[in-house]
């Protein structure tokens, strides 16, 4: 198969380039400026160049005429460059008085006269390196996403190139910028600009990024320490030691939250087990749910984490490349299906409700997953499938507010000894968890945060309720949201993908060698099969 | 509009002998009212009063969109009712709102000598204000106090959520001796330090022989040397330079201005240039008062750096009331009111000169203010008084976007007691 990308009659069109300038400044003017910048800032010159960005497909989800998913890899270091021109404002007396209230203003005479100098910035040798995740479809354009910060390098030259501290100052500001418009502007200019090219009827109405969603995002604690850290003992930690620990990711994470998290997480699970109907919020978390309990002997135990289970979690990824998670799972979850946090906790989690939806009757859909991978020797047992599809990381956004109920009371008896048992949320563990994939959780997060934003640009037009994935619940609205519902599940579908690949690759370069991890199966799975629940 | 607790601010400084125009920062006043005037902005009501003679309040209601307001209170510990006319039925409007301002006689605490008569220097005194603004809890506060006959100093805070660091703080001392005046200054913001100074010479400064005249009889100056077309007025010189420590960016300028005396016969006028060495500005400030209700004021700015240049003009009419109405009597007997008699105006004339003038501007029913910059910006003002409210309508327009020119537009009305 082979995919022929056109560059140059992209470029040919001769209105591209004015309406790409256009959107490039209208971009850059949405946001308040600095007082420094005292005139609009004008893309005057905008070249895409003649190399056209290398494309690696590493995976193709779908694949239609009329629509297409997909994740590529790309390289980019070609000859595009970028002017604009703006005019600063060079008195630094004059920029210090704007916004300063004036009743305290030291009111110089002459001294803040203004001196605008006009400026102009060429970015050109740019470097991009990216993992992108494209969508396609004919009734909603294309929107493309960038799993990780595209930007490797780029070459900035301004008026001011013989100051040696400016230049470095516009340099560093000038990537900050640039990795924001990539990150959460592009995608959107992006969409809008096929939305005009293949589906006019929709390009006025709304397409709005959504913002709220970017600005709500969860924090990962791991990347940014908590504000007052202290030790197991209640000690206050200097920085110096956070980041230790923090690299370290090792038993004593779980001192780096604050007692005042770690209570209320206790008191959620207490609440799992008892009857309480006190159940305490929990903005932001990262959130792991079973739909099956092959894994709960490990979960089980509360002392500190040993190293093969937290392995044990990132492993399963490796072997969940097809994933026929079937719906047994939250069939059984019948019972509690009204409550709409579970539902929803369970279609962001993914897999089996994505595939659910997806191979339901009425409207046939084309489907074909092309894996461009290795195939997995191992053969894949329900209690490995179980754990990928369960184990995998998903941050969810919405309130904590219902707990998990176990699906099975007989396992409950079985393991009626550990008072820990009912546990599907226990804190250390998860932390400890946490703490050693904090780097695939934080670029995760973000990955996340795209396809979110991702999903909300494809459904935007519809009313968007917090508990659109209870399709169990009601049959009827489920047909009616069924494209939404579609979208957002294959999203949470890549976003798991995302974390697995990322963490595959870390550990390929890690251990050298990609096959080495496949051939020898991780200790994990020797573990879960003692668990007494395997089925 | 001039707000009433500004007015009050300055009967302070009128008690204590201190000279507020008297500093590098006010050398460009005349022409900045005339020309930097504020247009007010949507609705607002204000209601002053001097309750006791050391205290003032003012409460302030507006509605740009969002209703807002403030409460502010003054504290002097000087009686400020033998100087100030809180009733705003009878307060004199030029004093109040007029641009063009004269040159008051510095204070020569160099040399008492030289000393006016009326010049009391009134030490260990303070004011203080504060503010509150409601619904963004932004407060202000003003703290003065004099030290010395020639020591002043200033501590102004304001503090509000929005602000860096939740609020700014500027301490200032200045120190007056009359033929020159220097400040320091300190602000939390960026750690920013300044200093500034003006010297005077000329004029009433130059020799004795003036000075002792001008105290002496105003009106005798310059009418007994018989060249009244000399011109009679005081250089101002001085600079400022300022510095912050903690972004590590400064500031300077040096300026010079030439100004008639009150006792200058010709057209009176005001003169200044500023220089900013650094920025490469180059401003020309000229006012004059054209007449006796009209006053024009413009100015160029250039930039020898970027060569990019302003200009703006300004200016001020008085008007008179229309056409006053006859009174009941004389409608009565179908006649018009008598005129005044000139004989016996000219019969005390000495005595009643003072409070002729008062009488003149009292007849004043309100002010126009205009202005325009190479922007084609134009601030249109209009403020007087009826019965006993003072009001102000005003209006920011474009006149480069000719189908919405009106970029603001606003009503002040103000009642004070």
């Amino acid at each position: 198969m082979a995919f022929n990308f056109n560059w140059s009659p992209l470029t040919a069109d001769a209105e591209f380039y004015s309406r790409a300038r256009d959107l490039l400044t209208k971009a850059l003017n949405k946001s308040p400026k600095p007082p420094i910048i005292v005139d609009d800032i004008l893309v005057s010159e905008f070249n895409l160049g003649t190399v056209p960005p290398d494309l690696e497909i590493l995976e193709i989800g779908d694949l239609a005429e009329d629509r297409f998913r997909g994740i590529f890899k790309m390289t980019y270091s070609g000859d595009a460059y970028l002017t604009l021109k703006t005019r600063v404002q060079a008195n630094p007396l004059n920029t210090y008085l704007f916004s300063k209230p004036e009743f305290t203003s030291p009111q110089p005479l002459a001294a803040a006269s203004g001196l605008t100098i006009p400026l102009s910035i060429t970015l050109s040798d740019i470097k991009l390196s990216a993992f992108i995740i494209l969508v396609f479809s004919k009734q909603k354009g294309l929107t493309l996403v960038f799993r990780n910060d595209p930007l490797e390098s780029l070459k900035v030259s301004s008026t001011f190139d013989s100051i040696q501290f400016v230049r470095d100052y516009l340099q560093r500001t000038i990537e900050q910028q640039l990795r924001n418009l990539m990150m959460d502007e592009l995608p959107a200019i992006i969409h809008r600009l096929s939305l005009q090219l293949w589906c006019p009827d929709q390009a006025n109405k709304g397409v709005e990024t959504p913002k709220e969603e970017t600005d709500e995002e969860g924090v990962n604690p791991l990347s940014s320490p908590p504000l007052d850290p202290v030790d197991a003992n209640g000690n206050v930690l200097d920085p110096s030691a956070i980041s230790e620990i923090s690299l370290n990711g090792g038993g004593e994470t779980q001192s780096l939250f604050s007692q005042k998290n770690l209570l209320r997480l206790a008191a959620l699970t207490d609440s799992h087990r008892t009857l309480s109907l006190f159940t305490p919020g929990i903005r932001d978390v990262v959130f792991r749910a079973w739909s099956g309990c092959a894994d709960r002997a490990d979960v089980a135990t509360p002392t500190v984490s040993s190293p093969n289970r937290v392995r044990t979690n990132s492993h399963a990824g490796v072997t969940g490349t097809t994933y026929t998670f079937s719906d047994t799972g939250s069939t059984l979850h019948g019972s509690i299906s009204s409550r709409p946090s579970f539902a929803s906790v369970n279609a962001s989690t993914g897999l089996g409700v994505g595939s659910n939806v997806r191979s339901r009757p009425g409207r046939k859909k084309k489907n074909r997953v092309v894996n461009l991978r290795k195939t997995k020797s191992e053969a894949v047992t329900p209690d490995n499938q179980s754990e990928a599809g369960t184990l995998t990381p998903a941050s969810v956004n919405i309130p904590l507010s219902e707990p998990l109920f176990d699906n099975s009371i007989p396992e409950e008896d079985e393991l009626q000894d550990d008072p820990f048992t009912g546990d599907h949320f226990h804190p250390q563990t998860l932390m400890n968890d946490m703490g050693e994939n904090s780097l695939t959780l934080e670029e995760l997060t973000s990955a996340l945060k795209d396809l979110k934003m991702l999903a909300d640009a494809t459904a935007n037009s519809r009313k968007a309720t917090p508990e659109k994935g209870s399709p169990r619940e009601t049959p009827s609205a489920k047909a009616q949201s069924s494209p939404d519902l579609l979208d957002q599940d294959w999203v949470m579908k890549m976003a798991s993908e995302i974390a697995r690949r990322v963490y595959d690759e870390k550990r390929s370069q890690q251990r050298g060698k990609w096959d080495e991890s496949e051939d020898a199966p991780p200790p994990a799975y020797e573990a879960s099969p003692q668990s007494p629940l395997s089925r | 509009m001039r707000e009433f607790m500004d007015y009050v601010h300055s009967a302070f400084y009128e008690a204590t002998g201190w000279r507020r125009d008297n500093s590098y920062a006010a050398l460009n006043a005349t022409t900045d009212a005339l020309l930097n005037f504020s247009t007010p902005r949507g609705l607002r009501l204000t209601l002053s009063a001097l309750a006791s003679p050391n205290f003032a309040t003012s409460y302030q209601l507006g509605s740009v969109g969002v209703v807002d307001g403030s409460i502010s209170y003054l504290f002097s510990s000087v009686p400020l009712r033998v100087l100030l006319t809180p009733q705003s039925e009878n307060v004199p409007l030029p004093d109040l709102l007029r641009s063009y301002r004269p040159l008051t006689p510095v204070a020569r605490r160099d040399d008492p000598s030289l000393r006016r008569p009326d010049d009391t220097d009134k030490t260990n005194e303070s004011l203080l204000y504060g503010r509150l603004y409601l619904p963004r809890s932004q407060l202000e506060a003003l703290l003065v106090r004099r030290l010395s006959p020639a020591f002043q100093a200033q501590f102004s805070a304001v503090s509000g959520q929005h602000l860096r660091n939740g609020g700014t703080a500027l301490g200032l001392l200045q120190y007056d001796v009359g033929r020159y005046a220097l400040e320091g200054l300190a602000s939390t913001d960026g750690g920013l330090l300044g200093f500034r100074g003006v010297y005077n010479f000329g004029g009433d400064l130059s020799s004795k022989k003036h000075t002792q005249q001008s105290t002496t009889s105003p009106a005798e100056n310059g009418s007994g040397n018989g060249d009244k077309e000399r011109i009679y007025g005081r250089f101002s010189t001085g600079g400022e330079i300022y510095y912050g420590t903690l972004n590590k960016s400064g500031g300077i300028s040096i300026g010079a201005r030439f100004a008639t005396l009150p006792d200058h016969k010709g057209t009176p006028l005001s003169a200044t240039l500023t220089l900013n060495p650094l920025m490469g500005n180059i401003a020309a400030n000229y006012a004059v008062m054209a007449g006796k209700d009209c006053s024009l004021a413009t100015r160029m700015e250039f930039n020898i750096f970027s060569y990019e240049s302003s200009w703006a003009v300004g200016m001020e009419l008085w008007r008179k009331p229309f056409a006053r109405s006859r009174s009941f009597n004389a409608k009565l007997e179908w006649r018009l009111d008598e005129p005044e008699k000139p004989t016996e105006k000219k019969m005390a004339h000495k005595k009643v000169d003072k409070e002729e003038a008062e009488n003149d501007e009292k007849e004043y029913a309100g002010v126009v203010k205009a202005r325009l910059d190479q922007n084609l910006r134009l601030g249109v003002l209009w403020e007087g008084r009826v019965k006993s409210l003072l009001f102000s309508l005003g209006s920011g327009i474009d006149l480069k976007m000719m189908n919405k020119p009106f970029r603001t537009l606003g009503l002040e009305v103000q009642f004070s007691s």
